[in-house]
């Protein structure tokens, strides 16, 4: 039996790395590497070598399901369509669409999450949102407001062009980790790189300079070195003065912003900030990284303008080697945004509260009318749930029993709704929760495109066939909606991807016959467009063409250690696990590396508790409690400790106080207790 | 020419205990080891010039090969022997032995095309190299820091 | 019928995994090891020559004698304390190499050493020069 070798986008991280499944006798039996790939060079990290896994795993759902008193009962995809009917159709019909939530899922290709937000709107609902309003909903709202878009500046190998790599709040050595060699390779070429974590992370190991803050003092670090970047005049005058409007507010903002001030607020020493700041604005070509140490807090938008500041009064933007790189951490967490699966977009960004945004989809969706205004984003369908305004949600590849803050606050409003249906590929937490359960695909089971950090759209085939009476969310999304009264007729993704291509400006030219082979970079307006890598190259698509500078203020994070809540618990995520862990909690190649939730504890602060290596501690915080294996070290200073999030059990700690504008909950500062559990 | 490490650049992914384990049916040859509180090395088999493994081995299964250590699995006994003959703990043994044999047929072993940072390389030289470019590097820009 | 020398035994599992006929078995509990020999009537004769020791033979099958069954108590590693290997194995290795090679670079036996201290040690020494030279740059 001949071997046959499908290429495929991998279903982890943000980073798109492609690689070939080998398919024989319809079964996958292997992964080859694909070295020609221009962000990997078929490099793989544990998680990509480990995804085949997930296929075949027997915990994987096979049939649709309804919940009964006491289990489950397997009925047919029929029988699921009339329940939903009753249920979702039903609450739409007596509640309103305003009164039911629809929650699309950034592991889904462009295509799925283009169908599901056109469903929503269809039907009449505002409220669509995905999973990216609890990652980097602050990006997409800080830098379509100072930079005009939102995504990636350059593209990943530009970051070997960079003579100083700014890189806070992302372990991209453990998350991201093919970044890693490009770093490497700016470093041998003389690159300073500076890192700012409140945790020594694999990241730090690649600093030469190495900031390590207090957990949510960014924007006074940013403002810090903001200040003395202006002080000593290392900004680009021309620059600032062709292609930025609001220096001057900056200046009168940062004033106070001190090395010592800062110095005090964030623990970072002085002459550390001057050195980082001085070889940031030195450097002919400097790019900052970022991620969730940024965007998950309470002042997630503001942190993000921080970082648009530094580049734009630098003049680090529209050239090699320099940038704004938001990481978007799931593989298509950046094309569910693109798709306008948000609560305050539609596709291509137009605005959801723009009266002409809901012309221009009505006249291309051939409909009467569309919602206009801004919907409930997930973190605040949740807290409809909880108080009632919410009767039913249709929630597709997204585990916010996990995923969420305060757990046990989501739980107790999920299982509130009158009807919940969830599409998933395993018996998740949010799952458990649901009426009726469809069973999807896994990305090798289904074809269509992922837009990857680098704003790279790439297609990926199909190798096998999903297991039991499984569908992709494609059918099935097609299936819920025609059932619903609508009339998607879609044969296949390619079908979605020319409507895509027909009313998303960014993705005209990505046509699928240009797709086969490494992918084409938004925006891309036309089939002769050859994609633009390099963002803001001629000025910014904003008023004109000027950025926006936006000064921001330093604002303490919403929880701070306590007499009652004496440590910081900041979270994160390890090598081998992702997000929510229901794929790598059940690959055994990955579960055996990192079994089980832990905690990183200061060594001193452990002495002073008794708390040795390996005992088992419970850990409190306002919202609730969960058990951890404690691991003493000195990556994290006094009164900090850390968890990563891939187990169930640290959101039951972590604080819902959300970014006013952007809504993403304050993850990354919450305030906690701990004992040991004897 | 054994797989050599730029510990420098090791990020401590696992990638190459994955990926190994994924390609000998289960079985990886590779450990990555925490040193410190953020560094990371993966501990690989040298193939020892004066292999102490072979010299263990009573059947033959494990002998030199050119540079390579290499072993022949049809004249295990999975007697053990080799798994406590090597000074740096890289050859298991259980009912049978396994050890690092270069990904023998293939072009090029697995770990060194998986590893996202690009550490790990069969040239003994690169690493020193790389170092010699970025202290090079760092003159030549004055110390521009 | 097998007859085995119990001096020689290294009880290295070996003509276990040879016997076609499973009349060899073993246990094995984080403290011991024991081989049981049974008294076997076949032909054969793979678990004699794939001793490593020579520490099995053939003789004709005796109804009187008793089976034989040794048992070791593993060795403990000398850093950690975990059993790793049995004693004879062990001497069987000093005697298989050459003086200079059992001990490493800083003058440690190795041999006496369980295979996961070997590895950290390794892993240690690798990158300790690192490790201390970036230590040392930071203020």
């Amino acid at each position: 039996m001949p071997q046959v070798l499908v290429p495929t986008v991998c279903p982890y991280c943000g980073a798109g790395c492609q690689f070939f499944i080998s398919v024989e006798k319809e079964r996958a039996t292997g992964i080859e590497y694909m070295p020609e790939h221009p962000a990997s060079e078929g490099a793989l990290c544990s998680k990509g070598n480990a995804s085949l896994e997930v296929i075949y795993h027997q915990d994987r759902l096979r049939y649709p399901l309804k919940k009964t008193g006491d289990g489950w009962a397997r009925i047919s995809w029929d029988e699921a369509m009339d329940l939903i009917v009753r249920g979702l159709g039903g609450a739409l019909k007596k509640f309103g669409p305003e009164r039911v939530g629809f929650l699309s899922s950034s592991k889904c290709t462009n295509e799925e999450n283009y169908l599901i937000e056109k469903m929503a709107r269809c039907l009449g609902s505002k409220n669509i949102d995905n999973c990216a309003r609890l990652c980097h909903a602050p990006s997409v709202v800080g830098l379509n407001r100072t930079l005009g878009a939102a995504g990636m500046t350059n593209p990943i190998p530009d970051l070997a062009n960079s003579k100083c790599v700014f890189i806070i709040g992302s372990n991209l050595a453990e998350n991201h980790a093919i970044l890693s060699r490009w770093i490497h390779r700016a470093k041998d070429s003389g690159a300073v790189v500076i890192v700012a974590d409140p945790r020594m992370t694999h990241t730090a190991w690649m600093a030469d300079i190495f900031l390590q803050l207090k957990p949510g003092t960014d924007v006074a670090l940013l403002d810090g070195l903001a200040h003395v970047i202006i002080k000593e005049g290392l900004i680009d005058r021309d620059y600032i003065a062709k292609w930025t409007r609001g220096y001057d507010e900056l200046v009168e903002a940062v004033r106070d912003y001190s090395p010592e001030k800062v110095s005090e607020i964030t623990g970072v020493p002085a002459e550390d900030i001057v050195r980082a700041a001085r070889a940031y604005a030195i450097s002919p070509a400097s790019v900052i990284l970022y991620s969730m140490g940024i965007t998950q807090h309470s002042t997630g938008t503001d942190n993000v303008q921080a970082v648009a500041n530094l580049a734009l009064i630098c003049g680090h933007l529209g050239k090699p080697g320099s940038g704004v790189m938001p990481l978007r951490g799931q593989n298509n967490v950046q094309g569910a945004c693109d798709m306008g699966a948000l609560a305050e977009f539609y596709p291509g960004y137009k605005k959801a509260d723009d009266p002409g945004t809901a012309k221009f989809f009505s006249s291309g969706w051939n409909v009467s009318s569309l919602p206009v205004g801004r919907g409930l984003t997930a973190t605040e369908m949740i807290d409809s749930a909880a108080s009632g305004d919410i009767k039913a949600m249709y929630i597709v590849g997204e585990d916010p029993a996990n995923s969420d803050p305060s757990s046990n606050h989501t739980r107790d409003a999920l299982e509130k709704l009158d009807f919940l249906v969830v599409q998933d590929i395993f018996m998740t937490a949010t799952v458990q929760l649901a009426d009726v359960v469809l069973p999807a695909a896994v990305w090798a089971e289904k074809e269509g495109t992922y837009t990857s950090t680098e704003r790279r759209v790439q297609w990926s085939q199909k190798a096998v066939s999903p297991p039991g009476e499984a569908l992709s969310d494609l059918e099935i999304v097609c299936d819920v909606a025609n059932h619903l009264g609508l009339d998607f007729d879609y044969p296949n993704a390619a079908a979605v991807l020319a409507e895509i291509n027909r009313l998303v400006p960014q993705y005209g030219g990505i046509t699928r016959p240009r797709l086969d082979g490494m992918g084409l970079i938004w925006p891309c307006p036309n089939e002769d467009h050859p994609g633009t890598p390099i963002l803001h190259i001629g000025g910014f698509k904003l008023q004109d063409s000027r950025a926006s500078i936006v000064p921001v203020q330093y604002r303490p994070a919403a929880e701070d250690a306590s007499w009652d809540y004496p440590f910081v618990l900041t979270t994160g995520r390890v090598a081998v696990h992702h997000n929510a862990g229901s794929m790598t909690r059940r690959s055994p190649s990955l579960i055996e590396r990192d079994p089980e939730l832990f905690m990183e504890i200061n060594t001193a602060d452990a002495a002073r508790l008794k708390i040795a290596d390996g005992d088992e501690v419970l850990v409190t915080s306002p919202r609730g409690e969960t058990s951890a294996r404690a691991r003493l070290t000195d990556k994290v200073k006094r009164g900090v400790v850390f968890m990563p999030f891939h187990f169930p059990g640290t959101n039951n700690l972590t604080s819902e106080v959300t970014d006013p504008e952007a809504k993403i909950p304050e993850f990354k500062v919450s305030a906690c207790k701990i004992s040991r559990r004897d | 020419m054994p797989v050599y490490v730029d510990i420098s650049r090791c990020i401590g992914c696992r990638s190459c205990e994955v990926a190994c384990k994924r390609v000998h049916g289960g079985k990886g040859h590779v450990n990555v080891h925490m040193a410190g509180d953020h560094a990371s090395v993966p501990v690989f088999c040298h193939h020892c010039e004066e292999a102490t493994c072979t010299m263990a081995c009573f059947t033959g299964a494990l002998y030199k090969d050119g540079e390579r250590t290499a072993f022949d699995v049809e004249k295990c006994t999975g007697c053990g022997l080799c798994r406590l003959a090597c000074p740096f703990g890289v050859v298991w043994s259980d009912k049978i032995a396994h050890k690092c044999d270069l990904c023998a047929g293939r072009e090029t072993p697995t770990c060194i095309l998986s590893c996202p940072a690009n550490a790990l390389s069969t040239d003994f030289e690169l690493a020193s190299r790389r170092a010699r470019t970025r202290a090079a590097m760092a003159v030549a820009y004055g110390g521009r820091r | 019928m097998i007859k085995v020398d119990v001096n020689k035994c290294l009880g290295c599992f070996s003509c276990s995994n040879v016997c076609p006929s499973q009349n060899i078995t073993r246990t094995e509990t984080p403290e011991k090891r024991s081989v049981n020999w049974k008294k076997c009537k076949e032909e054969c004769d793979l678990c004699v020559e794939f001793c490593p020791a020579k520490a099995l033979t053939l003789v004709p099958y005796d109804e009187a004698s008793p089976e034989t069954t040794v048992t070791y108590d593993l060795v403990s590693c000398k850093i950690c304390g975990e059993r790793y290997a049995t004693e004879p194995m062990l001497k069987r290795i000093e005697s298989s190499l050459p003086a200079n090679l059992q001990k490493d670079s800083t003058g440690l036996d190795w041999i006496w050493i369980c295979p996961v201290c070997r590895r950290n040690i390794e892993a240690e020494r690798a990158t300790k020069q690192l490790v201390l030279g970036r230590s040392r740059k930071s203020p």
